[in-house]
C-alpha cells in the first residue's frame, strides 16, 4: 500500500507523507519508554534534534554520503544517551520526565549559543544529500527518499516488535506495571530503563538524522519543548503500547496541523479542542478506534490490566 | 495466531493511511488548473511570538493587492495572494511554501517572517525555479554568504539600521557607548556591526551584554549598564523582550542617564511601552511620518481603511510590492528567469523616496532614516518624529558584505 | 564596579540592591510555582495551562484597569475570573476524567493551553499591551544614591502577604482542612461526607487564580503579551520540581533560590543566563530526585 503511494498523490503531499513517516518513527521511538516502560519523556526533541543537527553537520562538514551519515548520527546519539539516561533514572515519576526535560533544555540552551557548530538561532542551511556508497544515487530524489524512509521505519517497526515481545520486552512491561515486584524478582530494572531509554533516543535520533537531508536544514526548533510535548501528545493520541499507535498519530498531527492552518489563523483553538475530544471519547487513541477493539491486549498480547 | 494478526494489523495501518491520505488526494488534483492570477505566496507567521509582524505583513499586501485589482491588476491579470500561517516555524515554512509552489503554481514569494524561514527557504528557490522578495528579512547573510540568484531584498537590512544609528553618532556628542542586544544571530551581528562602526568613528565601545531570549526580568543587566558608565546605550531588541526592557529601563530611571539608541523602531513597541519609550533614539525602516506625497497617499490610504496610520512592516511590505510590480512590469512577464533578469536592475521612487536594486547582491538601495520618539497631541503614545535621513549609497554595505571599511 | 558619577558603590550596596532585584524576580516565580504546586500536590494533575492562566490573568488585568481606572480593583478581579475559569474547566472536563490515566490530564491541560491561548488571541489581539504601575507605586526610592523602582518593592510585599494568608487558609480555614486532608487520603474525606468534587474545584480554581495575581503582577514590568504563557509555563514546572511537587514550602524556597542564582549568575556569568535554571533543577534532581522538599522520590 506504502509502496503505490507515489503514483497515487501529488509530489507536495508525497512531501508531507514522508514528513509524517520520519514524525512517526521519531513517535514509535518514544511509545518503548511511554507504552512500554511508563518512563515519559519530556524531552524527546534532544534525540530528534541531536540527530538532525549531527547528520546535518556531517553532510556539510565531511564527505560521508547520506547513507552512512544519518546511522552515524543515530549511533552517536544513543551512546551519549546512555549517560543522560543514567542521570535520568536516578529518579521516577515525574522527576524522570523533569530531568528529561531539562536535558533537553540545555542541549536547546548549547545549541542556540555555539553558533560556529550549529549556527545558532539561524541554524544549518543548505544539508546536502550526498549520493553514495558506489555512488548511488537512488535515494536522493524525493519519491526515492520516501521509500528510503518506508524501509527504516518498516525495519525499526520490526525490531520494535521483536524486542518488545522478547524477554527484554516481558522486563520492560514488568517495570511498567510494578516496578518493586520486578526488582523483588531480582531484575536490575534499572539498567533495563538505561538501555530502554538509550535505545528510544537513538531512534528518535535515527528518525532526526532522516530529518535532516530531507528537509535540508536543521534548526533550534527541532529541540525546543514544544516539539517534546507535541512528539508525547503523538504517541497518546495515536495509542500508546501499540507501536502503531504512535506512527498514525504523528500522521493524524501532522496532517491536521497543515491542513488546519492552510484554512484558519484560529487553527490552534480547533486543534486545542480534538485533543480534549480525544481524551474524553477515544482515550485509547486512534488505533483503539481503528482495531475498534477497546485495546484489551497490548500489542505483544499481554492483557491489560487497567 | 501472531502471524495472522501481524498481516492483519499491516493491512489496517495502510488503510489507515490510505484513508488519510485520500483526504488529502483531491488537493493533489487541484493541480494544474488555470494560473491566470497572478499568485504571490506568503507563509506568514501569524500566530506565535512574531505574529504581530506577521499580521502587519498580512495588512500591508492586502491592502495593496486591493489597490492593484482595483485597478486592473498587473498585466491585466488580478493578484492574488496566498497567505497561510507558519506559527514562525521553518519546518512549516518551507512545506506551505513548497505546496503553494506545487499545488498552486505560485512562483513568487515575499513576507517571510523570520530569518530562519528565509534561510531554510532561500536554498529550496532553485529547485523550485521561485522568486522570493523579502519585505522583511534583515539578516545580513541572505544578501552575502547567504545569496542565492532567485533572493531579493527589497526592504532595509540590518547592517544598513545600524549603519544609520551609526552615521548618526558620528555627528553626535556621545563618546562612550555600551550595547545590549538579544542573544542570537541577529542580536551578535548588529552589536558587531555596531562595534565596528563605532571603532571607525573613534569612539569607545566601554562594554557589551548579550540577553537570552524570552529574558522577563532585566534588573541585573539595568546594572551593569548604569555601571559601565556609557553616555549612550545601544538596544538590539524586539518583541516582547524589547518592550520589558524599556518598561523597566524607564522605571529604574536609567533614559535620564544614558541615550537609549535602537536599530530598529517601531509603532508597536511604542504602543505598548508608552511614555517609556520618550527620548528613544532609532533607525527606522519605514515610518509614517516620511514626508513625501507617495507615503502622504499611502497614509491617508491607511487612515481611510483601517482608521490608524501604518506600522513599519506594513510600509515595507508595501514597498516590496512596489518593487515587484515594477519587476513584473518591465519584465511584461512573471517567468521567473525572465522576472529575475528585471528585478536586478528594477528602481522605484516610492513611499520611501527612491529605491534602486543593486545586480551584484540583489540588495534595494534605499534611504536610511533616523527618528526620535517624542509626544505628540492627541496620540496616548509615543510618536515617530524624523531627525535624520541619510541617501542609499551611504547607508548601504558594499556588495555582498555584511560590515562597512570607512 | 562603579557608579554613574564615578563614585564606587560599596559593595554593601550593591548586594542589598541586586538582593532586592532578586527577591521581586522570586515573588513572581513564586505566584507561578505556588499554584502549580498546588494543583499538582492536591490533585495530581500536571497543569500544561498554567502559564495560560497567568497570561489570562495579565490580560484580564488589562482590561480592568481601563475599565475601572484602578490597578487595585484588577488586582483584585482578575485572579477570581481566572480561578473561575479554572473551576468551570475542573467541572466540565476535569471531573470526566479522575479515574484514568495520569497521561489523559497531561493531554487536557495541554489542550486547554492551545485553546485558552487562541481564545485570548482572538480576544485581545496579537500585539502587546501596555498596563501602567498605579501611580502610588510609580516613583523610585534612592538606594546608594541610584534610583530603584517602587514597584519592585512593592512585589515581594505582596508575595510574602499572598504566601501568609495562603498559609492561614490552609491551616486555619475548614477549607484548607478539607483540602490538606484530601491530599493526604480523598477516600476517607468523602467517607466523611465532604463532597471531594466540590473540593477539587476549590483546588484547581486556587491554583489557577493564584497564577492570575502572577500575571496581572508581572504585566506592569513586560506588559500583556501573547507570548507569556510559553516563557512562564517552563519556569512554572522547574520551581515546582525543584521545590519538590506538593509542597507549599519548598516553592517559596525554590522561587527565591532560583531568582537568586539567576539575578547574581547574570551579573558575573552572562553567558549562562540560559541555562543556570536547569543547572540547578538537575543537580536539585540529582541529589534529591523529590525536590528539596518533597514527599515522592
Amino acid at each position: 500500500m506504502l509502496a503505490l503511494a507515489p503514483l497515487l498523490f501529488a509530489p507536495y503531499t508525497m512531501t508531507l507523507l514522508t514528513e509524517a513517516l520520519i514524525l512517526g518513527l521519531f513517535a514509535m521511538s518514544l511509545d518503548l519508554m511511554i507504552g512500554y516502560t511508563r518512563l515519559i519523556s519530556f524531552g524527546h526533541a534532544a534525540a530528534y534534534g541531536f540527530g538532525a543537527y549531527a547528520c546535518g553537520w556531517l553532510l556539510l562538514h565531511t564527505a560521508l554520503p547520506m547513507l552512512v551519515a544519518i546511522p552515524v548520527a543515530a549511533l552517536l546519539a544513543g551512546m551519549l544517551a546512555i549517560g543522560v539516561a543514567w542521570v535520568c533514572t536516578q529518579a521516577t515519576g515525574v522527576s524522570f520526565s523533569m530531568l528529561t526535560l531539562a536535558f533537553a533544555q540545555l542541549l536547546y540552551a548549547v545549541a542556540y549559543k555555539w553558533t560556529s557548530i550549529t549556527g545558532g538561532s539561524d541554524g544549518l542551511a543548505g544539508i546536502p544529500r550526498r549520493p553514495g556508497p558506489f555512488g548511488l544515487r537512488l535515494f536522493g530524489t524525493r519519491d526515492g527518499f520516501y521509500y528510503l524512509v518506508v524501509i527504516v521505519l518498516l525495519a525499526a517497526f520490526v525490531f520494535c516488535r521483536a524486542l518488545v515481545r522478547s524477554p527484554f520486552g516481558a522486563v520492560l512491561r514488568g517495570i511498567r506495571e510494578n516496578e518493586p515486584k520486578t526488582l523483588a524478582l531480582g531484575y536490575n530494572t534499572r539498567v533495563y530503563k538505561i538501555a530502554v531509554v538509550a535505545l528510544s533516543y537513538a531512534l528518535g535520533a535515527f528518525a532526526g538524522a532522516l530529518y535532516a537531508p530531507f528537509a535540508g536544514f536543521a534548526n533550534t526548533e527541532l529541540l525546543f519543548w514544544l516539539l517534546s510535548g507535541q512528539v508525547v501528545i503523538m504517541v497518546i493520541v495515536g495509542g500508546a503500547g501499540t507501536l502503531v499507535g504512535p506512527i498514525l498519530g504523528a500522521a493524524f498531527f501532522l496532517t491536521v496541523e497543515h491542513q488546519l492552518s492552510n484554512y484558519t489563523e484560529a487553527w490552534a483553538l480547533f486543534f486545542g479542542l480534538m485533543f480534549i475530544a480525544f481524551v474524553i471519547f477515544a482515550p485509547e487513541g486512534i488505533w483503539g478506534l481503528v482495531t475498534a477493539r477497546r485495546a484489551r491486549e497490548y500489542a505483544d498480547g499481554t492483557p491489560r490490566t487497567r | 495466531m501472531i502471524s495472522q494478526t501481524g498481516m492483519t494489523r499491516r493491512r489496517v495501518a495502510g488503510l489507515a493511511f490510505a484513508g488519510a491520505a485520500g483526504l488529502a488526494l483531491p488537493w493533489g488534483i487541484r493541480r494544474g488548473i488555470a494560473a491566470e492570477p497572478i499568485k504571490i505566496g506568503m507563509p506568514l507567521a501569524l500566530t506565535g511570538p512574531l505574529g504581530s509582524v506577521g499580521q502587519q505583513l498580512k495588512r500591508g499586501g492586502e491592502a495593496w493587492a486591493k489597490v492593484q485589482n482595483a485597478e486592473g491588476g498587473l498585466l491585466g491579470r488580478q493578484i492574488q495572494l496566498l497567505i497561510e500561517d507558519t506559527a514562525g516555524n521553518p519546518a512549516d515554512c518551507v512545506r506551505k511554501a513548497q505546496e503553494m509552489v506545487e499545488r498552486d503554481g505560485c512562483n513568487i514569494f515575499t513576507g517571510i517572517t523570520l530569518s530562519s524561514e528565509a534561510l531554510a527557504v532561500v536554498p529550496k528557490l532553485d529547485e523550485w525555479n521561485a522568486i522570493f522578495v523579502s519585505s522583511d528579512n534583515g539578516d545580513g547573510k541572505l544578501t552575502a554568504g547567504a545569496l542565492v540568484p532567485n533572493f531579493f531584498r527589497a526592504n532595509i537590512s540590518a547592517p544598513m539600521g545600524a549603519r544609520a544609528v551609526s552615521l548618526y553618532l558620528r555627528q553626535s556628542k556621545f563618546e562612550k557607548f555600551y550595547a545590549i542586544g538579544m542573544d542570537y544571530a541577529w542580536g551578535h551581528s548588529s552589536v558587531g556591526v555596531f562595534e565596528s562602526e563605532i571603532k571607525h568613528a573613534n569612539k569607545n565601545l566601554v562594554g557589551s551584554v548579550f540577553s537570552p531570549i524570552g529574558t522577563k526580568d532585566f534588573s541585573t543587566y539595568i546594572t551593569k549598564i548604569r555601571e559601565a558608565g556609557a553616555d549612550a546605550l545601544y538596544i538590539v531588541m524586539a518583541g516582547d523582550d524589547f518592550n520589558a526592557f524599556l518598561g523597566q529601563a524607564a522605571q529604574y530611571q536609567l533614559p535620564e542617564k544614558v541615550q537609549m539608541l535602537t536599530e530598529q523602531m517601531e509603532l508597536s513597541l511604542l504602543r505598548a511601552v508608552g511614555d517609556a519609550a520618550l527620548g528613544l533614539v532609532g533607525s527606522t525602516r519605514y515610518c509614517f511620518t516620511l514626508d513625501n506625497p507617495k507615503n502622504r497617499a499611502f497614509v491617508a490610504l491607511w487612515q481611510k481603511e483601517h482608521n490608524t496610520v501604518p506600522d513599519t512592516f506594513e510600509g515595507e511590505q508595501w514597498q516590496a510590492l512596489q518593487v515587484l510590480a515594477a519587476g513584473i512590469e518591465k519584465a511584461k512577464s512573471t517567468d521567473t528567469a525572465q522576472l529575475r533578469a528585471a528585478l536586478e536592475t528594477v528602481a522605484i521612487d516610492d513611499i520611501k523616496g527612491p529605491v534602486a536594486m543593486r545586480k551584484c547582491d540583489h540588495q534595494a538601495v534605499q534611504g536610511g532614516f533616523m527618528v526620535k520618539a517624542v509626544k505628540q497631541e492627541g496620540t496616548a503614545h509615543p510618536v515617530p518624529e524624523i531627525i535624520a535621513t541619510y541617501p542609499g549609497d551611504k547607508t548601504t554595505p558594499p556588495c555582498n558584505k555584511e560590515t562597512f571599511e570607512d | 564596579m562603579g557608579g554613574q558619577s564615578g563614585q564606587p558603590v560599596t559593595l554593601l550596596a550593591f548586594f542589598v540592591t541586586q538582593s532586592l532585584n532578586a527577591l521581586s524576580q522570586a515573588a513572581l516565580l513564586f505566584f507561578l510555582g505556588v499554584g502549580l504546586t498546588l494543583i499538582f500536590g492536591i490533585m495530581r494533575i500536571v497543569n500544561f495551562a498554567h502559564g495560560t492562566f497567568y497570561m489570562l490573568g495579565a490580560f484580564i488585568g488589562y482590561t480592568a484597569e481601563r475599565v475601572t481606572g484602578s490597578f487595585w480593583i484588577s488586582l483584585l478581579v482578575a485572579p477570581f475570573a481566572v480561578g473561575l475559569v479554572g473551576a468551570l474547566f475542573e467541572l466540565g472536563i476535569l471531573r470526566r476524567l479522575y479515574r484514568r490515566d495520569a497521561s489523559a490530564f497531561l493531554m487536557v491541560t495541554f489542550g486547554l493551553a492551545l485553546v485558552l491561548g487562541e481564545v485570548i488571541r482572538l480576544a485581545w489581539g496579537p500585539d502587546a499591551l501596555q498596563v501602567e504601575t498605579p501611580p502610588a507605586l510609580s516613583g523610585i526610592v534612592l538606594l546608594a544614591g541610584e534610583p530603584f523602582p517602587v514597584y519592585r518593592l512593592f512585589l515581594p510585599g505582596a508575595g510574602t502577604l499572598v504566601a501568609l494568608a495562603l498559609w492561614q487558609f490552609l491551616e486555619r480555614t475548614r477549607l484548607g482542612l478539607l483540602i490538606r486532608a484530601t491530599s493526604q487520603n480523598a477516600e476517607m474525606v468523602h467517607a466523611l461526607g465532604t463532597d471531594v468534587n466540590l473540593v477539587r474545584s476549590a483546588v484547581f480554581g486556587i491554583g489557577c487564580g493564584l497564577a492570575g495575581i502572577g500575571g496581572v503582577m508581572a504585566a506592569p514590568l513586560v506588559t500583556a503579551s501573547i507570548g507569556m504563557a510559553a516563557t512562564v509555563i517552563i519556569d512554572a514546572f522547574v520551581i515546582v520540581i525543584i521545590g519538590g511537587m506538593g509542597s507549599f514550602l519548598g516553592s517559596l524556597i525554590a522561587a527565591v533560590l532560583v531568582a537568586f542564582v539567576q539575578v547574581f549568575g547574570e551579573y558575573y556569568l552572562p553567558d549562562l543566563a540560559l541555562a543556570f535554571m536547569y543547572l540547578i533543577m538537575l543537580l536539585v534532581l540529582v541529589v534529591r530526585p523529590g525536590g528539596l522538599l518533597g514527599k515522592e522520590a
